[in-house]
């Protein structure tokens, strides 16, 4: 039996799990107050802090440190790497030491508190499928302007592991598929995987339907002349069309639940309209990624929190089931993920993938 | 009731330096030309609109120098210009349209004197005069037109006109009404259309301007995030941020042609980066289509490449092999203004469809 723990940070809290082999020992959400937290300068300072408290959360469910087989954390946006399994070598150890980011983030504590903790126990550490995961065939790199190629950036952990449930439920291996795997959340990321590779993914910050909060791909003019506009500021420009755009731009709730209740409840038709429009959204991308594999997709599928929505399933698999078959992984269990993802290495099941 | 006398069309379509003309009787064009306007002859003119008795004047001219009688015309079709949204079809000119393209409601464009060039000449003879599909044809399907922030309505700006004269011909050639098929269609040329058509109604497409699959000189859809740093970044203009979407974007940004036979050469020649760039414009209007097809819920009947572009058999065989899963895909290579905007008048004249009215 492997005994694993994972490590998840988050900008106010650190999720804690410990697994053995597949069963779940223990998980806790440690939540760190704005008390606890306003004594740094940034979370860059906090790994001290965190540590202990998932030190102490081990404490406290009665796991002794010499138990464990392996500490794996959250992945970082580090430089663009092939998913899988790393161990932490010296150089990744670097890189998250040195911030070396494509864009500074939390979980970047992820790797380091991992790290630190199962050195000091002879331990191997790892990350899994870091939102940098970058398998883009060269194709999808253009964009149509030569000043931006297009970027990797999305829920690589969550999707790979529905892919990977979704192999499982196929009786195949991962390897062996294509599939569609739309990611549904406050982001939304639709990635085609042609035989264990995401070569093509929308980045949910950049593109793509809308989302609860995101606005999505934009036409280009309309965005040019909101960016020249004195209305808005190029920082506040850019938080909105990432944080405040979409279903909370339309509705004022980015709260999918909220959102059903005025539909069925107060038969909101303007809910109803914006609603199933970033389901049609959806679909128009599944559909874009399906002509990436040709058409020869074993199976779309629909994970994350919204992915719990029949209402919003429903819609796009009416829209896209001549595609293949749908398959649901609701709702997303990033600290499964990241044990399992470390599980496949110590049981020799895959070769863990060196950082270069 | 159709009429049996014979129809002697005269079609005007004024492009930003050109104005083509064409004589059709029936079906056939018995006579075309295109009317170059040099730069330096339409300086003067302040606005588009202005530029009206200059070139009614040597329209009126070509016909005679050509011996044809300007007064021979049983009806005058010019093509359209980008009036308020209107569904699709043929709509005779009146006061109101005249009155919209002088104001240039919605934008300044050569194909806004279309309408008075045709309705200047047909009120002399007297006949009718009509405009055919204008590029402001909107026929979307609510959801369509949200983007994903309020402020944005997704605009139905696309080339309906050959579009729509394609999707006829499709249907014919299938055997079938056009009101009971369903299509994707995709016109490849300078800007790119990509658009679900349920039983003739366009009721979706790409903002063909800025949205969508890049083009030889246009940027299509841009990652938001870095496209609004350039926009801030302080280093262009909002005019030079304007070409690179529009003018200067897509394959001419990166291969400095927009001339896809030249890039065809440049690949038979060996050169891998044009090949890579000139298959990812292939590769995003796959994607463009298969993104329509869920619109139509996967009922699709064909997928049809249209345009000038479509004469590229390397292109459009990339196109297929990534979506005739969806559906039959036929080639229609070209685009014929002309014989659309003949067809429009006709299908009027001859009763099988009524003239619309804009009001």
């Amino acid at each position: 039996m492997f005994r694993i723990l994972a490590i998840n940070p988050g900008s106010t809290s650190t999720k804690v799990s410990v697994y053995d082999d597949e069963a779940e020992r223990f998980s806790e959400t440690i939540v760190h107050t704005k008390e606890e937290l306003a004594h740094f300068k940034d979370f860059t300072e906090e790994r001290p802090l965190r540590e202990m408290a998932v030190l102490n959360s081990l404490k406290k469910h009665e796991i002794p440190l010499e138990s464990l087989s392996a500490v794996v954390g959250r992945g970082a946006p580090l430089k663009p790497l092939e998913g899988g399994t790393y161990r932490i070598n010296e150089l990744l150890l670097d890189d998250l030491r040195h911030q070396r980011l494509q864009s500074p983030h939390v979980s970047v504590l992820g790797g380091l508190m991992a790290f630190e903790i199962a050195d000091s126990l002879g331990l191997p550490a790892f990350i899994a499928d870091p939102v940098s995961t970058d398998e883009m065939h060269p194709l999808a790199r253009i964009s149509g302007l030569p000043e931006i190629s297009r970027k990797s950036l999305w829920h690589a952990l969550n999707c790979k592991a529905a892919a990977r449930k979704a192999s499982r439920d196929l009786n195949k291996k991962y390897q062996e598929l294509n599939l569609l795997v739309c990611h549904l959340g406050s982001g939304i990321t639709v990635s085609a995987h042609r035989r264990g590779r995401a070569i093509d993914v929308n980045n949910a910050n950049s593109e793509g339907p809308f989302s609860p909060e995101r606005a999505g791909t934009l036409p280009a003019v309309e965005l040019i002349e909101l960016c020249y506009s004195q209305r808005h500021e190029g920082h506040e420009m850019l938080k909105k069309v990432t944080r405040h755009a979409g279903l909370s731009a339309y509705l004022g709730t980015s709260n999918a639940l909220e959102v059903e209740r005025r539909i069925i409840e107060e038969k909101d038709e303007k809910a109803a309209l914006l609603y199933e429009a970033m389901a049609y959204q959806v679909a128009k991308e599944i559909g874009a990624m399906a002509a990436v594999l040709e058409g020869k997709v074993d199976a779309v599928v629909l994970t994350g929190a919204l992915a719990r929505s029949e209402m919003l399933t429903g819609w796009i698999t009416a829209r896209v089931s001549f595609i293949a078959p749908i398959l649901i992984y609701p709702g997303e269990d990033e600290m499964e993920a990241l044990s399992l993802a470390a599980l496949r290495v110590l049981r020799g099941e895959e070769e863990p993938k060196e950082y270069t | 009731m159709a009429s049996n006398h014979n129809h002697r069309l005269l079609i005007i379509n004024p492009g930003s330096t050109s104005t083509k003309i064409a004589v059709f009787e029936e079906e056939k064009s018995v006579f075309e030309t295109t009317l170059r306007h040099s730069a330096s002859e339409l300086k003067d003119y302040g606005r588009i609109w202005d530029q009206f008795d200059f070139r009614k004047k040597i329209l009126i001219e070509e016909l005679k120098k050509a011996g044809i009688d300007p007064k021979s015309f049983t009806a005058v079709i010019g093509r359209g210009g980008v009036l308020r949204p209107i569904p699709g079809g043929t709509y005779r000119v009146g006061a109101k349209m005249l009155e919209d393209l002088r104001l240039a409601v919605r934008a300044e464009h050569a194909s806004n004197l279309g309408a008075i060039l045709a309705y200047s000449i047909a009120s002399e003879i007297p006949v009718e005069s009509f405009i055919v599909d204008p590029v402001c044809v909107d026929e979307l399907e609510p959801m369509a037109k949200i983007t994903g922030m309020p402020e944005i309505e997704r605009d139905s700006i696309f080339h309906a006109l050959n579009i729509r004269a394609i999707a006829r011909a499709a249907a014919r050639d299938m055997g079938k009404p056009l009101q009971e098929l369903n299509f994707v269609i995709a016109h490849l040329g300078g800007g790119i259309s990509v658009c679900a058509m349920r039983r003739g109604k366009v009721v979706n497409v790409n903002y063909a301007l800025c949205e969508g699959p890049f083009t030889p000189e246009r940027s299509g859809s841009v990652p938001l995030f870095r496209f609004a740093e350039m926009c801030f970044s302080g280093k262009y203009t909002p005019g030079e941020i304007r070409k690179k979407i529009n003018g200067q974007g897509g394959m001419v940004a990166y291969l400095d042609t927009n001339d896809a036979t030249l890039v065809e050469k440049r690949i038979a020649e060996g050169d891998d980066y044009a090949r890579l760039i000139y298959e990812a414009m292939a590769y995003q209007v796959a994607q463009e289509i298969g993104a329509r097809a869920t619109v139509l819920k996967g009922k699709v009947d064909a997928i049809i490449i249209t345009g000038g572009v479509a004469r590229s058999k390397m292109l459009t065989d990339w196109i297929t092999e990534r979506v005739s899963f969806i559906a039959e895909v036929k080639i229609y290579p070209g685009e014929d203004e002309m014989q659309a905007l003949a067809m429009g008048g006709l299908r009027v004249l001859r009763e099988e469809e009524e003239a619309l009215a804009y009001d």
